[in-house]
């Protein structure tokens, strides 16, 4: 098994001559490099660190306002967190910052110890697809795809066909997930079987951070416990760290640490758990 | 890398819309596709109907009209030449073969047409696929779709030029103009030349005259004989004689010398070349309609497709947000849209081929024309070229997608 940093350097080569071209461009190589196997081992959790991170934007008149002011905090390998606050705070901005996707106007995300906003942009989207599963409020599933094919979504971004183990570990999520009909289309199921699906589909690839934004708001309490069950159980089992933006006290009972954002900045102390 | 399961996810989700617009694609490409084939298969057609027809000579006049008449069979009143120029061509050592050919009559619906054995088997190069050629005024040889049978007896009738009778049937204007205690039995057919021949009822041009009170064309002590030599003196004016020269030497010097006094004479090909020349103006013309419904059409569509690109940044950005890199949702927004364009330019290709079927039947119908209905590999190459235009198209609304803001488009 090739280490992190050997994968890392073996990505800088675009692709390799002794290979088929076309072979190449079909599996996505000519765009991706080498793949990345995706079991547990290959993408470890890391310390995810947000050092005086500020996001702004631009208002019609030019002004420039912040949205993250000189934000601060540390996520532990495995750790779960919570961020609640009120509408407009900045929490998703947040979410999508350290997902690679808003790019901060200073400060820094580092993933262990390298910034991945120093990383080129392609090096970052092959992170947030080796490392980063994500759940949206609105499961933002295919609804034409059936169940399996969404959960397996993720791995079509750098194989032709998902490799056997991937294919079986989506039967098994699926299956803990509670989804019973694996040939229906994901737009038939119910809300609560949707992101049940979602959540499946974040953690296919074994991913070392789960961001989740709201996922349980527009479920009812009952399937709102079962997506939250999910989400922590098995981020728990592939030992995922977990950043959580919610309103909902059952999950911010079941996070290890809580924080509170209010204009774009976080107030008070981390607070526990009860 | 795979985007084929979300590009089917996007048609899918496209409903009807995913019908239409290839539809309205291939609509727009079916029509210069189709009138190409078309054209190119009326033009072969016609030139191998005439192949026989080295050669025309006829009496002064239109020589569009002689050739339609003659070589496509087409009713309508001829001058006629003094009919000692057949015996003269016929001793003419420049001359292979030289056949009068004689129309005015029809029997339920098909021309009869009066000629020689010799020229009935296309100078010596056919024989009959049934029977035998006619070897005696009252026998006829009849085309390869003609619907009557062998050792059927048929009467002829008066036709009315300019008013062809419907083939096959015998209608009231017939009946009243038969040549009554007339009969031809039906010796032989032809094989398929794919001309209006194929329709004709072909008879030995002496009882032609005979019908019509001119004699036979050969002198008394010959009787009923049929076929060359005639008698200089006996046979009577004749709409039009077919040449079949020694050689293209031979072709030129008759068409010269014929040309003057009271015939005229030429080769079928001049008249169609000038034909082709107003059919390729107007099927120019025709085309370049075509192509700027192309034009009208592929842009509507790629709109269509930048707007629905614009309708699905959402979905674009939530890959990006599970991993996609920028050049997948370039794929697969790029995939989605040329899928439509090409399958509207395939479909445009079947369409085409149906379209070129449907009216070639007609126009066979018609003209008795054996048109291949088929559509050429230089008639499919402009629809490659809008294939290619079309993925060039389909790029707008991929590099629309390619360049979503993604976490301002999933908020």
């Amino acid at each position: 098994m090739r280490s992190f940093a050997e994968r890392e350097a073996r990505k800088q080569i675009p692709f390799r001559l002794n290979r088929n071209l076309l072979y190449q461009f079909m599996s996505g190589r000519i765009f991706y490099g080498e793949p990345v196997s995706t079991s547990p081992e290959n993408a470890p959790p890391q310390r995810v660190s947000v050092d005086a991170l500020t996001v702004e934007r631009t208002k019609k008149d030019r002004a420039a306002i912040a949205i993250l002011n000189d934000l601060s905090l540390t996520l532990a390998p495995g750790a779960t967190a919570a961020i609640t606050g009120p509408s407009g705070a900045g929490k998703t901005t947040l979410l999508h910052a350290l997902a690679g996707l808003r790019r901060p106007d200073s400060g820094a995300i580092h993933w262990g110890d390298q910034n991945i906003w120093a990383w080129p942009e392609r090096q970052r989207d092959r992170w947030r697809r080796d490392a980063v599963g994500f759940v949206f409020q609105d499961f933002q599933l295919f609804p034409e795809l059936g169940v399996l094919d969404n959960i397996l979504l993720p791995t079509r971004f750098d194989h032709w066909r998902a490799p056997q183990s991937l294919r079986e570990r989506a039967l098994a999520l699926a299956e803990q997930a509670g989804i019973a009909t694996l040939a229906a289309r994901a737009g038939s199921l119910s809300r609560g079987e949707q992101q049940r699906v979602a959540v499946a589909r974040a953690l296919i690839r074994h991913p070392a951070l789960l961001l989740a934004d709201e996922p349980t708001a527009s479920l009812d309490r009952e399937n709102g416990t079962r997506v939250t069950d999910l989400l922590l159980g098995l981020a728990q089992k592939v030992g995922a760290s977990v950043l959580v933006v919610t309103h909902d006290s059952a999950v911010l009972g079941r996070v290890g640490t809580v924080y509170r954002l209010e204009a774009g900045r976080l107030v008070g102390a981390p607070q526990a758990a009860p | 890398m795979n985007p084929w399961p979300v590009v089917l996810a996007d048609l899918r989700s496209l409903r009807w819309v995913a019908w239409i617009a290839p539809l309205l694609v291939a609509i727009a490409v079916s029509v210069g596709v189709a009138l190409s084939a078309q054209e190119r298969g009326l033009r072969q057609a016609s030139a191998r109907a005439a192949d026989d027809f080295d050669l025309l000579i006829g009496a002064p006049g239109s020589q569009t009209q002689l050739v339609l008449t003659t070589v496509y069979l087409q009713p309508e009143a001829l001058p006629l030449i003094d009919g000692a120029v057949l015996a003269a061509l016929s001793a003419d050592p420049r001359v292979k073969a030289a056949a009068p050919i004689a129309f005015g009559d029809i029997s339920r619906g098909y021309p009869i047409v009066g000629t020689t054995s010799a020229f009935a088997s296309r100078w010596g190069r056919l024989t009959p696929a049934e029977g035998r050629f006619f070897a005696a005024e009252s026998e006829a040889v009849v085309g390869a779709d003609v619907r009557l049978a062998l050792g059927q007896s048929i009467t002829p009738a008066h036709a009315t030029a300019g008013h062809p009778a419907p083939l096959g049937v015998e209608v009231a204007e017939e009946a009243h103009h038969r040549h009554e205690g007339v009969h031809y039995t039906v010796v032989g057919r032809l094989p398929r030349f794919g001309s209006p021949w194929d329709h004709a009822i072909l008879v030995p041009v002496e009882s032609v005259w005979e019908i019509h009170g001119l004699g036979n064309g050969h002198a008394d002590e010959d009787g009923e004989r049929v076929g060359p030599p005639f008698d200089a003196a006996k046979v009577p004016g004749v709409p039009a004689i077919v040449i079949k020269p020694r050689s293209v030497a031979d072709a030129y010097t008759l068409r010269g010398v014929y040309r003057r006094g009271g015939t005229m004479a030429f080769f079928p090909a001049e008249v169609l070349v000038a034909v082709y020349r107003t059919l390729g103006d107007v099927r120019d013309l025709l085309l370049v309609a075509a192509i700027l419904n192309d034009v009208v059409v592929f842009a509507a569509v790629s709109i269509l497709l930048l707007a629905l690109a614009g309708l699905r940044r959402r979905r674009y950005a939530v890959l990006r947000a599970l991993g996609a890199s920028r050049a997948y949702v370039l794929a697969t927004a790029w995939l989605g849209a040329a899928a439509i364009l090409a399958a509207g330019c395939l479909a445009g290709l079947v369409l085409a081929q149906l379209t070129v079927v449907a009216v070639t039947s007609v126009v066979e119908a018609r003209t008795g024309l054996a048109i291949p209905a088929a559509i050429g590999l230089t008639d499919s190459l402009p629809i490659a070229g809008l294939m290619a235009i079309g993925s060039l198209l389909a790029l707008m609304p991929a590099f629309a997608a390619f360049r979503i803001p993604v976490a301002d488009t999933l908020r």
